[in-house]
């Protein structure tokens, strides 16, 4: 049923490394021009997002707005500005990134899965290039979590895009954000065992200009996750996400 | 709204709207049979048309009474997704390699009621009264508490059971089930000494496979909790068993399909195994999953974290 093409005879190579690190390998993870397949670990973990130079270039709203969540980050009303910290919901794109526990990607029909041990949570980057599947219940209409991400390959570096960010995230545990954010990442391989994820935050109404952060992940073995279920953290009042 | 209904009330508006409800139903609790039409509770062939009737039986159990006097379950539908493309991906050749993206092709089933062959479920006493519990308390308006409703994990056979899609990624050691209802997963291990047991029970349970032929055979046990195996709350107690029978079946008509034949073990509420089938068709441009986030309304801590669901009498 499968027929055979030319990157398949390349693909062979790849996918003796792919089993090495226990993926059964398949002929979409192959043609994509690189293979970001497996399992990763943030190197540092950290709950704030820190720009690749200089500090975040808020605008006076922004600025406004971020204070406003420090204040009642003190009083401890998480629910009022950080509702992953009070109701276990997603942290969104891009603070998902930055969940300590690892995460796993693999690629198929040109869709790459980011599978996170943090609540089994999941986001996806569409460079498949096919048009969006049918939205029948309207659900596009309302920006969520992890908004919308379409992607594209520039030589070996996964380019994405993510739009219709719902704005009750934080770009990490205090960095608020608006509805017409546009998060742009660069992810590639700096070596076989690293992968970094070149970040862009651009939203005019809360920053002055587009700042850069980097973060950068290992690859660990490959592993069965153990079913991690948020909300009985949440029930038994330990910690949503782990202190660092 | 949605705290008085719960995931479970919602669920039923969203699968019931318009899409779905224009589409024939299998009906209530009807599945596919290999052998054609589903026969009577009393093992008697429907009455043909212009006869005088289907044959006397021997008189409904109290079990069986009991449970076919409950009111009709909801009539599940399809969201429709277009036909394959002569372009679209299709799945590996290798039989045991089962990879892709998947969603049902045939009718929901609210309640599972009869096995593959149409006869109705061999439920024990205990189990038809916990069934008879938990549709009773949603026609009262009362419904109890139950996994999906709390956005928790819900067992292996509701997790595929709904209307949404999932994909399948393997490894040499183990296959991973995810789903984009409830953010699922479910993990089946292919080589126990590379994974073994948890310590902690999984809502999930623990699910351990091997190939028969072309047939993955997975047994899942050590269940977290007693699970809803569907929408109306049939039963399987903590300690039940399921045995799932997975195969990738093509016949060479551009729609080659998944099929999932569960068998349901549990001598607490059933006098027998006893199984049903489901299948599901390729789909690999549904990939991209809608996003699942009950977190946002269950975790609210304005409102019941129980959705406004009641607790369910123990046993």
């Amino acid at each position: 049923m499968m027929k055979s093409h030319p990157h398949q005879r390349i693909g062979t190579l790849v996918a003796a490394a792919l089993v090495a690190v226990g993926i059964l390998a398949s002929a979409a993870a192959q043609s994509a021009p690189s293979n970001l397949e497996g399992v990763w670990k943030i190197v540092a973990p950290t709950k704030t997002l820190k720009p690749v130079s200089g500090s975040v270039p808020f605008t006076a709203q922004g600025r406004k707005q971020y204070e406003e969540n420090k204040r009642l980050q003190a009083k401890g009303a998480y629910d009022d500005y950080d509702i992953t910290l009070s109701r276990c919901n997603s942290p969104g794109v891009p603070r998902l990134m930055m969940t300590p526990e690892r995460f796993k990607i693999w690629q198929r029909f040109g869709v790459v899965t980011f599978d996170f041990e943090w609540n089994r949570a999941l986001r996806q980057i569409d460079a498949s290039g096919q048009p969006p599947r049918e939205d029948m219940l309207g659900r596009g209409l309302v920006p969520t979590m992890t908004g919308t991400s379409k992607g594209h390959w520039e030589g070996d570096t996964l380019v994405a895009e993510t739009t219709n960010l719902s704005d009750r995230t934080l770009l990490d545990d205090l960095v608020p954000h608006t509805q017409d954010i546009k998060v742009i990442e660069h992810l590639r391989l700096v070596d076989p065992d690293t992968l970094e994820d070149r970040i862009t935050i651009d939203d005019p109404a809360y920053f002055q200009r587009p700042w850069d952060a980097v973060l950068t992940y290992k690859r660990q073995p490959a592993a069965v996750f153990p079913e991690d279920v948020c909300l009985d953290r949440l029930e038994a009042h330990q910690a949503i996400l782990p202190p660092r | 709204m949605w705290t008085e209904f719960g995931c479970r009330g919602l669920k039923r508006l969203a699968l019931t709207g318009a899409a779905a409800l224009l589409l024939g139903a299998a009906g209530a609790g009807a599945q596919v049979s290999p052998q054609g039409a589903p026969q009577a509770p009393n093992g008697q062939a429907p009455a043909a048309p212009g006869s005088f009737g289907p044959l006397q039986g021997p008189p409904l159990t109290p079990v069986e009474k009991l449970v076919t006097e409950l009111p009709a379950p909801m009539p599940g539908g399809l969201i429709p997704v277009p036909p394959l493309t002569a372009d679209a991906p299709i799945p590996a050749t290798d039989p045991h390699d089962l990879q892709g993206t998947w969603y049902h092709n045939q009718a929901l089933a609210f309640r599972m009621q009869r096995d593959m062959y149409g006869n109705l479920a061999p439920y024990t006493m205990e189990g038809a009264k916990v069934l008879a519990r938990r549709v009773n308390s949603l026609k009262d308006g009362a419904p109890y508490i139950n996994a999906s409703a709390t956005c928790r994990p819900p067992g292996p056979q509701w997790q595929h059971d709904l209307n949404m899609p999932f994909q399948i990624l393997q490894s040499k050691d183990w296959i991973e089930f995810v789903f984009e209802e409830y953010h699922g997963r479910w993990q089946v291990i292919l080589d126990p000494a590379k994974v073994p047991r948890p310590t902690q029970k999984a809502y999930m349970g623990y699910s351990v496979g091997h190939w028969t032929g072309d047939t993955l055979v997975v047994e899942s046990s050590d269940f977290k909790q007693a699970l809803w195996l569907d929408v109306d709350g049939t039963p399987l107690s903590a300690n039940g068993k399921l045995i799932q029978r997975i195969r990738k079946v093509d016949n060479d008509d551009h729609a080659p399909y998944l099929e999932i034949i569960t068998t349901i073990v549990d001598p607490a509420y059933y006098m027998r195994p006893w199984s049903v089938v489901r299948t599901f068709g390729w789909q690999p441009r549904l990939t991209v999953f809608n996003e699942y986030n009950c977190e946002e309304q269950i975790g609210d801590p304005s409102v019941n974290p129980d959705a406004g669901l009641l607790p369910e009498p123990q046993d």
